[in-house]
């Protein structure tokens, strides 16, 4: 512990020393050239300069060169999306217009349709109206005919009937001579 | 002693002396911290950050200049954390492994490339600051800290599992990597910085011209290798930590 103690207060004693020595000799420049080792590191820089310049110099050309031609190729590719973008929107809003136009076109005949076909239903049932209507008239005309034809054979037949059964040879005589008479009286 | 009294003659001589374990000391309250770290630190920070505000000062769609190094610098980053993490977890720790590796980078290079000698401190010398094993230390439980940090905030308490996951017999092992880790972290970036530099100005004390330039080339070369192994590291351990042994887990459930 003791040695320790004095060892401490030795360290102290020298550094307090140092202090004060660092204090006198304090910063200064070293102008001795051989042993500041100044010729030996110029030279070095020097070479360094010389071989790492070129070198590094190419590689940072190089890496300027490859950055510019990928932007620019950036560039152009971002130019042509653009381009293709506003075609594109420009197409779109093209093919919008012409699918309203479709739209309206479709429209319009539709309701060109709808009048047409509303217009032929109405004719057709003005005309079916008619031929009904006709119809109708053609078959109680033709009922009638028939009816009427019907009648008059009915008529006839029992005229006939009558004829044969009522009227004897006396009364036939007698109509004969009759009809002659009219007949003799009008000429 | 002895030692030192033989060393004696060598250090009267005028000669280049080395200084070693010299530290230019500040005392803030009982603490005495190693001024020129900080000095050398704060000259690093100010770098990075100056380089940061001008890279994106003027941010140009086309990067140009500083703006083009920088990102060219986080690109490299990035993928070193993409590689490292995965491409699912990597982003949140790009900043992290990112400030490892700058920092780092920076540092080992300032140290090799900046004539610091030149400023004379009146105890110690100015040089890189992860030369000194504080600053590494910091940077390696800073590391742990991450990665203990990335495995709770994914798995919470199932974190422990990853201990004893394949087989519990591991487990003192598992617990002494915990250790380990940030040791052997900020003990290889210390020593191949400081056995760097000490090379270099040891050559430099005995033929000051031309003679330590390859060792300073390797320097540079060696520095900027451990940067990247660090940020590799500190990213590896992360996916671990992140991943842990959820694979196994996920075979072990399939059947």
């Amino acid at each position: 512990m003791g040695t320790l103690l004095l060892l401490a207060t030795e360290a102290s004693a020298v550094h307090s020393e140092l202090a004060e020595s660092g204090a006198e000799g304090g910063f200064g420049l070293n102008i001795d050239i051989l042993e500041t080792n100044i010729i030996n590191i110029a030279i070095l820089v020097g070479v360094l300069f010389y071989f790492g310049r070129k070198v590094i110099s190419n590689i940072l050309n190089e890496r300027r060169l490859k950055i510019e031609v990928e932007i620019k190729d950036a560039e152009q590719r971002a130019k042509e999306a653009a381009a293709a973008l506003s075609d594109a929107q420009q197409k779109l809003t093209q093919s919008q217009a012409e699918a309203q136009k479709i739209r309206q076109t479709a429209e319009e005949n539709a309701q060109a349709a709808k009048e047409a076909i509303l217009a032929r239903s109405v004719q057709d049932i003005q005309r079916l109206k008619e031929t009904a209507v006709q119809d109708l008239n053609t078959e109680t005309e033709r009922a009638i005919a028939s009816l009427r034809q019907q009648v008059v054979a009915m008529a006839l037949k029992k005229v006939e009937s009558q004829l044969q059964s009522g009227v004897d040879n006396a009364a036939q005589q007698q109509l004969i001579e009759r009809s002659i008479a009219l007949l003799g009286g009008n000429s | 002693m002895e030692m030192l009294s033989v060393l004696n003659p060598f250090n009267s001589l005028p000669l280049a002396s080395l200084e070693v374990g010299h530290h230019f000391y500040w005392q803030l309250g009982n603490l005495k911290l190693h001024g020129q770290v900080f000095l050398t630190s704060w000259f690093v920070i100010g770098i990075l950050v100056v380089a940061s505000l001008a890279a994106t000062r003027n941010i140009q769609r086309i990067p140009n200049g500083i703006q083009n190094f920088m990102e060219y610098a986080l690109e490299f980053i990035r993928d070193l954390a993409k590689n490292q993490i995965g491409e699912k977890e990597y982003r949140p720790w790009v900043p992290f492994i990112g400030t490892l590796f700058l920092f780092i980078f920076v540092s080992n290079w300032s140290g090799a490339l900046i004539p610091w000698r030149l400023i004379k401190l009146p105890e110690g010398e100015l040089a890189a600051p992860t030369n000194d094993i504080n600053t590494t230390v910091a940077l390696a439980l800073l590391t742990s800290l991450a990665y203990f940090y990335a495995g709770f905030s994914k798995k919470g308490l199932r974190y422990f599992t990853k201990y004893i996951e394949p087989t519990p017999i591991l487990l003192p092992i598992a617990i002494l990597e915990d250790f380990t880790k940030p040791l052997s972290l900020s003990f290889r970036l210390f020593g191949n910085i400081l056995a760097d530099e000490l090379v270099v100005a040891v050559l430099v004390l005995l033929v000051p011209l031309f003679v330590p330039l390859p060792v300073m080339a390797l320097g540079l070369f060696t520095s900027a290798i451990q940067a990247l192994v660090f940020a590799t590291l500190a990213a590896a351990y992360i996916h671990e930590a992140l991943e842990g042994h959820g694979e196994a887990e996920h075979g072990e459930h399939m059947p």
